[in-house]
């Protein structure tokens, strides 16, 4: 299983969710282009410019191996303060 | 090691500062920032939403590059600013006009490492911390982004 968090905005888009690894998906963007088919998340929207990735409680840059157990978040431009 | 808390509960800044003042005890300066929902609209409520566990890690990040200077800037960047302590106190949850949103203090011996140092954290937290905010006003919800002025503000400490 993998869980799969939405924060900001893509929030709107999607409930956290919890599935089983899908067996064609080994990047963020395989995930993304996964969502959008079986999910009806846009592709578009979750790698929108701006927005950031985190695997495992970890901003990730570039491309990064996924694997059974992880858990990412894609997170819409962070307004604190 | 400062103080970071992340709670849904009402923030007063005043025993806040009163309770870092009492920390730092005798430290020469402290400089206090509390951020505070604007009262343009009275119908507003905004809400703040939170990564809990990563966006605590984040925080200590920040401020742990503010004790020790390590922010990615031009190779030959001096140390600006020495502090002896930080506060952060940051409401997430449901929030009215006039409540106040975040508190960030630091102490230091000389007042311009105070001053410069709690710049230099409400600028991290507002571009690099992960909230997320929202509007509702007239049942309408809407999603706040950084403008272009706090990721000037930000770039400021890195040139």
């Amino acid at each position: 299983m993998i869980k799969i968090l939405f924060f900001g905005s893509l929030g709107d888009a999607s409930p956290t969710l919890e599935v089983a690894m899908p067996s064609s998906v080994s990047t963020i963007e395989g995930l993304a282009l996964w969502l959008s088919k079986n999910k009806g998340i846009p592709e578009k929207l979750l790698l929108k410019k701006g927005n950031r990735v985190a695997v495992n409680k970890k901003i990730i840059s570039g491309t990064v191996p996924l694997k059974d157990g992880d858990e990412i978040a894609f997170m819409s431009p962070l307004s604190g303060g | 090691m400062g103080i970071l808390r992340i709670s849904t509960s009402e923030l007063n800044p005043e025993i806040e500062h009163r309770s870092f003042r009492d920390e730092v005890n005798g430290v020469g300066a402290i400089v206090a920032f509390t951020g505070i929902v604007r009262g343009d609209d009275p119908e507003l409520t905004l809400t703040l939403s939170h990564y809990a566990g990563f966006t605590e890690k984040q925080i200590i990040k920040i401020a742990t590059n503010a004790e020790k200077q390590i922010i990615k800037i031009a190779t030959n960047a001096e140390k600006r600013w020495s502090i002896t302590n930080w506060r952060i106190i940051h409401r997430v949850g449901i929030m009215l006009p006039n409540e106040p949103i975040v508190f960030v203090a630091t102490s230091s011996r000389h007042r311009r490492d105070s001053f410069e140092s709690a710049d230099f954290l409400m600028d991290y937290l507002k571009s690099e911390a992960p909230f997320w905010k929202s509007e509702k006003s007239s049942g309408q919800v809407r999603w706040i982004e950084p403008r272009v002025q706090d990721f000037k503000d930000k770039k400021r400490w890195e040139e």
